[in-house]
């Protein structure tokens, strides 16, 4: 295009009032901006979510027995009654390419108490080693330290210690039921709390040695509930998934493999809404810049109508009229992407690696029951980038078929002799 | 009368149905003898020694237990043998269950949110044990049926939670034998209407002048093949007991 000299006319059409075209392009250029800056936002955002979702405590995928969820019995320990060979399972995960951190757990509903003040709670067995290999939640500890094994050492919830009125160094009595139907209960010492800022599971969750655990629920040591598994990208948990069900082996009973993605569909469904949403906003942006463009091509046109009157006086066609106008619009583009990259780009990498922490304006921030930080971090998405580039050229173009159609149709005569 | 009842809460006020028996002639409005029992049982004391068989998918277990009462509010019960869990106790008094543990020497207060959990890993849960008094407080009572089942002339009875009724019931059944007006069967439904639970009660036996069944046996509907046998071995009635009986410091000693 830059050959034809209907283009050229076009471009040079741009500074003939340059204030005009920048600012005509830079209403396209923050049009680009704001898409793209939103978008990338709001991914940050929906990137979070999951990645808190599945790393504070849960892991990308579960290891389970099949019959295990939904009731969490505690005798569906994988592998059924006779359990599993809890190192070979480790291993073999470990040895997956996918895997990054595997830890065992065993879980039991019981009660804890403390002076007057007893509380339901869940009990949680871990491997500490692994665990803080996995999960966030433990790490760092709001005061104390981790729970030695085989010393009756425990860790609860900030919100549970608060219910309790328990300190670190406190006696808590621990009751639950154990695999042989006997009442188990012991006294544990308190010697560090977690604060997730999730309430709910602050005030839930008391966490020991897995041994220590499965001494008290009378569970032998290969008896675990459960194995967590965290992925390097939660995005590829669901195949990781699928080829684990076919590489663990088998001890006779089902184990079932489940990648956040099935525990948790609300949050897919969620983020595949933010998705739908985005075009929708590309749609919005773009359509309220193009009102603006189109005013300021009418402007300049009109103010044009005798220089279009004289190209076709002299001969051009309607048709090379609307060239000319079509390709300014194509050069305002050109000049409004350049504007709005320029813009856009320095921000999106400021925002992306250096994020402005927003806590001192608005508190820690809960979505789909997955804790927020409050920062301003953007996501990079390349192909939202191209389709947010195209929309702008579109925008450009449609602006542009009112004036370019009005161009052609100057009655050479009448404008020339001033009518 | 039957403060044992307490303990085994429905049991208790159908016992109660029975030992009226004696003094009321037949009577089938289920309210009045409801009511009537209730009273007589306020006041009255009771020891008993049972065996509590558990049979569970996953284990099996007996436990012998000591057992006092006082009315409908109070009762106490000690766990004996198995030796390893002998001394855990549980208090209930009023509407609270305080569970005494030897073997950490402390006593723990069950928090409300956990009524509704197992009672010593029985079939029975915390509620029952506290709850029997309000039946005729909490639900609308008549007559379903009236006549020979099985071989017995009987009552059955419907409970239909009242509109403010805070239960966890859609509504209960109970056959009472006309006879001698023995509880036989009580039957527990969800509010779908679907049968949840049923308790059986058989070996009517006569302790401490009354006749008494002296096996109850609860069956959860969804796990076939569970239970909880309930089966005295000894009973005796208005022992005099008075509140102070039924404190925390009983509740921790081990005699």
């Amino acid at each position: 295009m830059s050959e034809s000299p209907w283009s050229r006319i076009g471009w040079r059409n741009l500074g003939r009032n340059r204030k005009r075209t920048v600012l005509t392009a830079l209403g396209l250029a923050v049009g680009f901006f704001a898409v793209v800056f939103i978008v990338g936002w709001s991914q940050g955002i929906m990137a979070e979510m999951v990645e808190s979702a599945t790393s504070l405590v849960n892991g990308q995928i579960e290891i389970h027995d099949a019959e295990y969820r939904p009731e969490r019995s505690l005798y569906d320990t994988i592998g059924g009654r006779d359990g599993t060979d809890v190192e070979a399972l480790l291993h073999t995960l470990d040895a997956d390419a996918a895997v990054v951190a595997a830890a065992p757990r065993v879980y039991a509903g019981g009660l804890i108490s403390s002076g007057q003040a007893t509380t339901a709670g869940m009990f949680m067995g871990v491997d500490p080693a692994r665990e803080l290999t996995l999960s966030r939640f433990l790490d760092p500890l709001l005061i104390g330290r981790m729970p030695t094994l085989g010393r009756n050492e425990l860790l609860v919830g900030e919100e549970m210690a608060r219910q309790l009125s328990v300190a670190v160094g406190d006696e808590l009595v621990v009751v639950s039921s154990a695999a042989d139907g006997s009442m188990a209960n012991d006294l544990f010492t308190l010697v560090g709390v977690f604060g997730t800022g999730l309430v709910e599971l602050d005030a839930t969750f008391a966490v020991m040695p897995i041994a220590d655990l499965q001494t008290l629920l009378a569970l032998p040591p290969e008896r675990i509930h459960e194995i967590a598994v965290a992925t390097s990208d939660p995005w590829i948990a669901e195949t990781a998934a699928a080829r684990l069900t076919d590489s663990l082996p088998s001890s006779g009973r089902a184990v079932e493999v489940v990648s956040w993605a099935t525990l948790n569909p609300a949050m897919v469904e969620y983020v595949a809404l933010g998705e739908s949403m985005y075009f929708v906003i590309i749609i919005v942006v773009f359509a309220i810049a193009i009102f603006g463009v189109a005013n300021t091509m009418l402007m300049a046109t009109y103010e044009r109508r005798r220089e279009f009157a004289v190209m076709l006086a002299l001969g051009a066609t309607p048709r090379s009229v609307r060239r000319v106008v079509f390709s300014e619009a194509v050069a305002l583009g050109v000049l409004s992407l350049a504007l709005g990259a320029g813009l856009t780009f320095p921000l999106m990498v400021w925002f992306h690696t250096a994020p402005p922490d927003m806590s001192w304006a608005v508190g820690d921030v809960t979505l789909m029951g997955a804790l927020l930080s409050p920062s301003l971090r953007v996501e990079y998405d390349p192909g939202f980038w191209v389709a947010s580039a195209a929309a702008l050229f579109a925008t450009a173009i449609l602006a542009s078929l009112l004036p370019a159609w009005r161009a052609a149709r100057v009655p050479p005569a009448d404008t020339l002799a001033g009518l | 009368m039957a403060r044992w009842g307490s303990t085994f809460p429905l049991i208790g006020v159908l016992v109660g149905c029975l030992a009226t028996a004696g003094a009321a002639s037949a009577q089938t409005d289920p309210l009045e003898i409801m009511d009537r029992v209730d009273q007589l049982m306020r006041g009255d004391s009771s020891r008993g020694v049972a065996i509590m068989e558990v049979v569970t998918e996953n284990w099996e277990r007996e436990i012998t237990m000591e057992m006092w009462s006082l009315g409908t509010d109070y009762s106490l019960v000690r766990v004996e043998a198995p030796a390893r869990e002998a001394g855990t106790a549980t208090l209930m008094a009023d509407e609270n269950i305080w569970n005494y543990l030897p073997k950490v020497d402390r006593t723990i207060k069950i928090p409300s949110s956990m009524m509704g959990g197992a009672w010593m890993g029985s079939h029975f849960t915390n509620d029952d044990l506290v709850r029997e008094s309000q039946l005729t407080e909490d639900y609308d009572i008549e007559v379903a049926f009236e006549g020979d089942r099985d071989g017995s002339d009987l009552w059955e009875f419907r409970l239909t939670p009242k509109p403010e009724a805070a239960v966890i019931w859609g509504h209960l059944e109970f056959e009472v034998r006309q006879g001698d007006y023995m509880p036989l069967r009580a039957r527990y439904y969800d509010e779908d209407g679907e049968l949840v639970r049923t308790m059986a009660y058989s070996e009517f036996t006569e302790f401490g002048g009354r006749l008494v069944p002296a096996v109850m046996d609860m069956r959860p509907t969804d796990k076939p093949g569970e239970r909880t046998t309930v089966r005295y071995e000894e009973l005796e009635f208005d022992i005099g007991l008075d509140e102070s009986f039924f404190s925390l410091r009983m509740l921790q000693s081990r005699r």
